[in-house]
């Protein structure tokens, strides 16, 4: 190990202890430097998760981060994915157990960052929907875009996301559903909506490559109410798609 | 592969059709504008990282070296506290 190395890995090292080098006099400022990273680290997560912020408070979100940040340092030099295996940590951390939709909360936090850095590919229009022929959806694939994500939560995670951002008033949750979120970059700006169950599930078995056709299928057996036609509308008007094609090829 | 139970490609067909319907009435009403921001590949955290010192100072968050990690476990202030669900999740009291 390098002298620098050894630098870097004391800086995040979870026993605190600096490295020989910095033995005595060195110790204490060496203390600051660890810190001032730590510090830097705790502020990167909550810039990426203003939700969670706003849920448990600064005080709390930032002892979490710090404990987040001794188990999982950055892997990477570049920050915006630093904070992806928060939602597991979450899940596993005993203070927060009493909150079991914050995993879920910072799993939309999450999709909003690669929504907002994904890749500008061009989106299907109604053009591209009109022109189908009705023979062979079952064997018709849709790329969905790379800022389109779904997350779904045994929790009312999208009431919870409004109350917390503010776009509705704080108050007590009296129908405690499972809610989805569909998070969607359509410009420049990352926007999240909610979500029906059968809407969710028929854009995620889309997204996983499952045809058309036979994710309708599939999910109108699961869903006793699933709206095909409100799913559709969805997925054509918010321009999920980049592009339609069948098993081996584009479409004729 | 099987083909148990599946949707007609006329029923599909139909759903597609009311859907461009839906699509078509919903892109008829006029869209709020949304407002414009710069977008900036890979540096949205810039600053972050920085040590926020002013003049004559150490470095902002020097104080916090000796932070008790277990004094803040049963202090979330936030809007969890004001959720409350019918299940009792997100009242943190002090225990």
């Amino acid at each position: 190990m390098t002298a620098l190395s050894a630098f870097a890995a004391a800086l995040t090292a979870p026993d605190r202890r600096p490295p020989p080098e910095f033995a005595g006099r060195a110790e204490r400022r060496f203390a600051v430097y660890r810190n001032n990273v730590m510090v830097g680290l705790i502020r990167a997560l909550e810039t990426r998760f203003p939700v969670l912020v706003s849920l448990l408070g600064e005080e709390f979100f930032r002892a979490m981060a710090r404990e987040f940040t001794r188990a999982h340092p950055p892997s990477s030099p570049v920050l915006m994915s630093f904070g992806d295996e928060l939602p597991d940590f979450i899940g596993g951390f005993e203070p927060a157990e009493e909150m079991p939709y914050l995993a879920d909360v910072a799993r939309i936090e999450i999709a909003r960052t690669r929504a907002y850095h994904a890749a500008d590919v061009p989106r299907l229009g109604t053009d591209a929907y009109s022109e189908l022929t009705p023979s062979n959806f079952e064997a018709m694939l849709i790329d969905l875009h790379p800022a389109v994500a779904v997350i779904h939560s045994h929790h009312p995670i999208w009431t919870i996301l409004a109350m917390a951002s503010g776009w509705q008033p704080a108050a007590a949750i009296e129908d405690w559903q499972p809610q989805a979120v569909l998070v969607n970059r359509p410009d420049l700006d990352v926007l999240v909506r909610p979500l029906t169950t059968g809407a969710a599930l028929f854009l995620e078995a889309l997204g996983a490559g499952r045809p058309l056709g036979i994710a309708a299928t599939e999910v109108a057996q699961d869903v006793p109410d699933f709206d095909l036609p409100a799913a559709l509308a969805t997925l054509i008007g918010d321009g999920l798609a980049t592009r339609i094609h069948v098993f081996g090829g584009d479409l004729p | 592969m099987t083909t148990k139970n599946t949707l007609a490609a006329a029923t599909f067909a139909g759903s597609l059709a009311a859907a461009l319907g839906m699509v078509a009435a919903a892109s008829a009403s006029p869209v709020a504008p949304q407002p414009n921001m710069d977008k900036c590949y890979g540096v949205s955290m810039a600053g972050q990282n920085d040590c926020a010192a002013g003049a004559g100072t150490t470095c902002a968050g020097t104080s916090k070296v000796n932070y008790d990690a277990k004094a803040w476990k049963y202090v979330a202030k936030g809007t969890c506290e004001t959720i409350k669900t019918p299940k009792g999740m997100g009242h943190l009291k002090a225990m």
